[in-house]
C-alpha cells in the first residue's frame, strides 16, 4: 500500500493548518458563511439536516488496519460511535463539529489520511476496483495509476472552482466493478501487445454521470499512453472549466456539455487544447512512476497449492458447514494467488440501522482481522462493504468464525438485500425522501436466506433524491425518493445495471407510497419467479420479458392515488 | 452572461498585493482603475489622465473601428491602458490580437465574476502557458483571500483583493505550503525532485 514520502507528509500537514485558520477565521466572523462554503467542502464537510458531517477520503478505496483504527477512535471521541462507507469509496461522520474539525485532521493527518477534495467543485476522491492487485481477472493492477492521479488532482490550483464537481473512476480488469462509465471521466487501463509496444494505455470515457440527468460516458480517446495522462486531462478540465455551463447547477455537470457538443466534438476540443501541452513536463515520468509503484507490490504470499471449495468447507464443523458454504459462495472471492482468496465483510446484516456503517468496536475487531488474516490491508467496495484481500483459503473458516461474532459475516454478498442506500432524509438536507427505513423494510421482508440464494444475484439501490448518491440509476431494481407537496413517495426504476453492460434502468409508472414498498418489490421479484428459464439472472430475465409483466405486477395492488401523481417523471 | 458582464464591478482594495514570481509577496498601491464599459462608448473624461484597464471586448471593438492615431492609440502607446478578460472571454479567439496588444498593455487581468467561478484560473493558465504573456497579470473582482494560493499558481502575480479583505492575512496566505503536487507556472512539482 502506498505509504507517504515526506512531501505528501508536509502537503496534509500543511492543509490541516491552512484549514484550521479558515476553520477560525469563520468563527471570529471574518469569513462568511457563503463564503467558507466551497472552502469546507472541498475539506469534506457539508452542513446536514442535524450537524456538520465530514466526508473523509480512502482513496482508490485503500486503507490499513492502523488507519481503521484512527477511523474508529474518530467516531468516539467525536462523533456517536459509528461511521459510514460510502459508495465512492469514503468514510463519513455524521454528528462532528465544525470546532473540532481541524482535530480531527490533525488525528487523520498522523495515519496519511485527509478530507481533501471529497467534496466541492473539485477533483473528487478518486475511484477504482476495490479487488485492484488481487482480483482474478485483472490484467492491469490500477493502483500505481490511482495514486499518481492523487497526487496530480491534490489542491491542483486551476481546477479548485469547477462548474461541478468531478469524478474520475479507473479500471484494469475484465469485469468493470467501479461503475466506469457512470463518472466524469472513465479510465480504462490497457496493456496490449500491439499498442504502444505492450506498456500500458488508456481508454478515456468522458461525460457520464447518475443524478438529474443519467447518461453513460462516451469514448473520446483510445491508447493513451500512461504518461500523458496529465496533459490530457489538463487539456480535458481545461476545456470543462471553460466551457461548461455555470449558469444551472443542473447542467453544469460535463455530461450536459459533452451531450450539448456531442462526443466527437468535445473530444476534438480536448484534442485541440492538449496538442499544445502533449509534450510538456505536466507529464508523468518514469521516475515518477517506480517510485509510487514499488509501494505496490505483492505482499509476502506464502507458496500455497490451490484449494478447491469442497477441501475448505471440510475444514468446517458439521454444524457450521451449510452457513459456511453459503458464505463462500457469496462473500469469498477468487485471488490472483493459489491459496488465497479475498473476503468480502457484509456491512448490511438485515434490520441493519444504515447501509454501510460500522460501530467503532467493529472498527477495532476488524483491523484486528485485517492484521490477522490479510496483511493489515483493507478495502472498502462501492457497495458500501469491506474487502480483506488476501486470505488463506485454509483459514477462511477461522476468519468467518471472527466476523459472524461482528455481525459482518452474513452470506448476501449481490443479493437481494446487498441493498446500496443513501443516508437519506434521515441524515441528508437535500433529501425527498427517507432511505433508511426503506431499506430496512425490504431486508426485513427478504429475510430468508434460502430464498434469497434461489433469487441470486439481484441489485437493489435506494436514492433518497434525484442526485442520486444510492445509485438507484444502475440498480436492477432502483428506489427514487420523490417529493409531491410535501409527501415522500418513492418511484421504482427498473433495467438498470453495473458492470461492463452498465445499464440505466427505465422508470416504470406512477410512485407509491412507502408502505407500499415492500410489496411492490414481493411483486416485482415474484413475477421473476414465475416467468425465470432455469438460471436466468433477474437483469436477463427482464431483458427478455420487457417492463411489462413487472410492472403490471407492481402495479396490482397499488392504492389509488389522485392525478397529480402521473406528472412524476424521470426529473421529478 | 450577466456575471460576466457586470453592471457594476466589485469595488476593490485601495491597495494591491503583488507577488512576482521570483521574489516575495508586497502591498502597493493600486495604480490601475477597472473601467466597467456597457456600450460603445468612448471611454469618459475621468480616465483621460489616469491607467486604465478596459474591457478586452472594448478594446477589440475600437480596434474593429480604429482610426490610426485615435485617441485610444495614444494613450495606450502611453503605457496607460491595460485589458481585463471577462470570465466568458474566449482568449485563444483572439491569439492575435493580444499579441499584437503586447507593445501596448503593461498589464493584463482576469476577472472573477464571483470567487467560486474558476474560469479565469483557466484564463491566467493560457495567457501564460500558450500566449507567452510574461508581464503582469491581475486578478479582479470578487477576489478573497482563500484564492490567492490558487491565482499565484497558474500565473497571475497581482491581486485587486475585494475592499473588504484583510490585507495582513491575504499576505501571509503563499506561506502556506511549501510542497506542491503538480507543476505551476511558479515552479515543478515537488515530488519531481525525490523520483
Ligand atoms: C449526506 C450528504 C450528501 C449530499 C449533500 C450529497 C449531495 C449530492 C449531490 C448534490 C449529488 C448530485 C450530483 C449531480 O447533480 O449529478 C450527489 C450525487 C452522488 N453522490 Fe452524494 N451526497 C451526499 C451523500 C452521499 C453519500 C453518503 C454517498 C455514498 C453513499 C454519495 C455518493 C454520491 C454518488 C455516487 C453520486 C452520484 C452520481 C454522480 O456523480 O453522477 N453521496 N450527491
Ligand atoms: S441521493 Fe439525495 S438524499 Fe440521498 S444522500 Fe444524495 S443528496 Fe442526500
Amino acid at each position: 500500500m502506498y505509504k507517504y514520502d515526506h512531501i505528501d507528509q508536509t502537503l496534509v500537514d500543511q492543509r490541516v493548518a491552512q484549514f484550521r485558520d479558515q476553520v477560525a477565521r469563520r468563527l471570529n466572523g471574518t469569513l462568511a458563511e457563503e463564503e467558507f462554503r466551497p472552502l469546507r467542502l472541498q475539506n469534506g464537510l457539508y452542513h446536514q439536516r442535524h450537524a456538520y458531517m465530514l466526508r473523509v477520503a480512502i482513496p482508490y478505496g485503500l486503507f490499513n488496519s492502523k488507519q481503521l483504527r484512527t477511523m474508529a477512535l474518530i467516531a468516539e471521541k467525536y462523533d456517536r460511535g459509528y461511521g459510514h462507507f460510502t459508495t465512492r469509496q469514503n468514510i463519513q461522520y455524521n454528528w462532528v463539529t465544525l470546532e473540532d474539525t481541524p482535530d480531527i485532521l490533525a488525528e487523520l493527518a498522523k495515519v496519511e489520511m485527509h478530507a481533501i477534495q471529497t467534496s466541492g467543485n473539485c477533483i473528487r476522491n478518486i475511484t477504482s476496483d476495490a479487488f485492484a492487485g488481487v482480483a482474478g481477472d485483472e490484467y492491469v493492477d490500477p493502483r500505481p495509476v490511482c495514486e499518481l492521479l492523487r497526487q496530480w488532482s491534490t489542491l491542483h490550483p486551476e481546477f479548485a472552482h469547477l462548474p461541478r464537481k468531478f469524478k474520475f473512476a479507473v479500471n484494469g480488469a475484465k469485469e468493470d466493478r467501479t461503475v466506469l462509465l457512470c463518472h466524469d471521466v472513465g479510465i480504462e487501463l490497457k496493456k496490449n501487445k500491439a499498442v504502444n509496444n505492450g506498456e500500458l494505455t488508456a481508454d478515456i470515457y468522458a461525460g457520464g454521470g447518475m443524478g438529474r440527468t443519467p447518461i453513460l460516458g462516451s469514448l473520446i480517446q483510445t491508447d493513451l499512453p500512461w504518461q500523458l495522462l496529465p496533459s490530457y486531462l489538463t487539456a480535458l478540465l481545461r476545456v470543462y472549466n471553460r466551457f461548461g455551463r455555470r449558469d444551472n447547477l443542473y447542467k453544469a455537470r460535463i455530461k450536459i456539455l459533452v451531450k450539448a457538443l456531442g462526443p466527437e466534438e468535445f473530444a476534438r476540443q480536448v484534442e485541440g487544447e492538449w496538442l499544445h501541452i502533449k509534450n510538456g513536463d505536466d507529464n508523468f515520468t518514469q521516475a515518477e512512476w517506480d517510485r509510487v509503484a514499488k509501494h505496490f507490490t505483492k505482499p509476502a504470499y506464502k507458496s500455497l497449492t490451490a484449494l478447491t471449495n469442497e477441501q475448505v468447507i471440510n475444514i468446517a464443523s458439521e454444524a457450521d458447514k451449510t452457513a459456511f458454504a453459503r458464505w463462500l459462495e457469496r462473500n469469498v472471492k477468487p485471488h490472483q494467488v493459489p491459496g488465497y482468496a479475498s473476503v468480502i465483510l457484509s456491512l448490511k446484516p438485515h434490520g441493519t440501522v444504515a447501509p454501510g456503517d460500522a460501530t467503532t468496536a467493529q472498527m477495532l475487531a476488524i483491523a484486528d482481522l485485517a492484521d490477522q488474516y490479510s496483511f493489515g490491508e483493507l478495502r472498502v467496495t462501492h457497495e458500501q462493504n469491506l474487502v480483506l484481500a488476501d486470505v488463506e483459503q485454509a483459514k477462511l473458516y477461522a476468519l468467518w468464525q471472527e466476523a459472524k461474532k461482528q455481525k459482518v459475516a452474513l452470506p448476501n454478498v449481490g443479493l437481494l438485500t446487498d441493498i446500496i442506500a443513501c443516508p437519506g432524509g434521515d441524515f441528508c438536507s437535500l433529501a425527498n425522501a427517507k432511505s433508511l427505513p426503506i431499506a430496512k423494510a425490504i431486508q426485513e421482508r427478504f429475510d430468508d436466506l434460502d430464498y434469497l440464494f434461489d433469487l441470486g444475484d439481484i441489485s437493489l439501490n435506494i436514492s433518497g433524491c434525484i442526485n442520486s448518491c444510492g445509485h438507484h440509476h444502475v440498480g436492477n431494481i432502483g428506489v427514487l425518493g420523490v417529493d409531491k407537496d410535501g409527501e415522500e413517495w418513492y418511484q421504482i426504476t427498473l433495467g438498470g445495471e453495473q458492470g461492463n453492460d452498465a445499464a440505466i434502468g427505465k422508470v416504470i409508472g406512477p410512485s407509491f407510497y412507502a408502505d407500499e414498498i415492500p410489496d411492490v418489490i414481493t411483486n416485482i421479484i415474484n413475477t421473476y419467479v414465475a416467468h425465470r428459464n432455469e438460471d436466468e439472472s433477474f437483469i436477463d430475465a427482464y431483458g427478455r420479458l420487457g417492463v411489462i409483466p413487472f410492472k403490471e405486477a407492481a402495479y396490482q395492488n397499488a392504492k389509488k392515488k389522485g392525478e397529480a401523481d402521473k406528472t412524476v417523471g424521470e426529473d421529478a | 452572461m450577466s456575471n460576466s458582464n457586470p453592471t457594476k464591478l466589485i469595488q476593490s482594495h485601495a491597495q494591491v498585493l503583488l507577488f512576482p514570481r521570483e521574489g516575495k509577496p508586497f502591498l502597493a498601491p493600486n495604480e490601475w482603475q477597472v473601467w466597467d464599459v456597457q456600450d460603445e462608448s468612448g471611454l469618459p473624461a475621468e480616465y483621460a489622465n489616469s491607467k486604465v484597464l478596459v474591457p478586452f471586448t472594448w478594446w477589440r471593438s475600437q480596434l474593429d473601428s480604429r482610426h490610426e492615431g485615435s485617441d485610444v492609440l495614444t494613450k495606450a502607446k502611453k503605457g496607460q491602458i491595460g485589458v481585463w478578460f471577462a470570465a466568458d472571454d474566449d482568449i485563444l479567439q483572439h491569439a492575435e490580437l493580444i499579441e499584437s496588444g503586447k507593445q501596448y498593455w503593461p498589464l493584463v487581468a482576469a476577472y472573477f465574476p464571483l470567487f467560486r467561478d474558476g474560469r479565469s484560473f483557466s484564463t491566467a493558465a493560457l495567457l501564460r502557458d500558450r500566449l507567452g504573456w510574461d508581464k503582469e497579470i491581475r486578478m479582479i473582482g470578487d477576489v478573497l483571500i482563500d484564492q490567492l494560493l490558487q491565482g499565484a499558481r497558474v500565473g497571475f502575480d497581482s491581486f485587486a483583493l475585494r475592499h473588504d479583505q484583510n490585507l495582513d492575512v491575504a499576505l501571509k496566505q503563499f506561506d502556506l505550503f511549501t510542497v506542491t503536487t503538480q507543476n505551476s507556472w511558479r515552479g515543478k512539482r515537488s515530488l519531481l525532485a525525490i523520483s
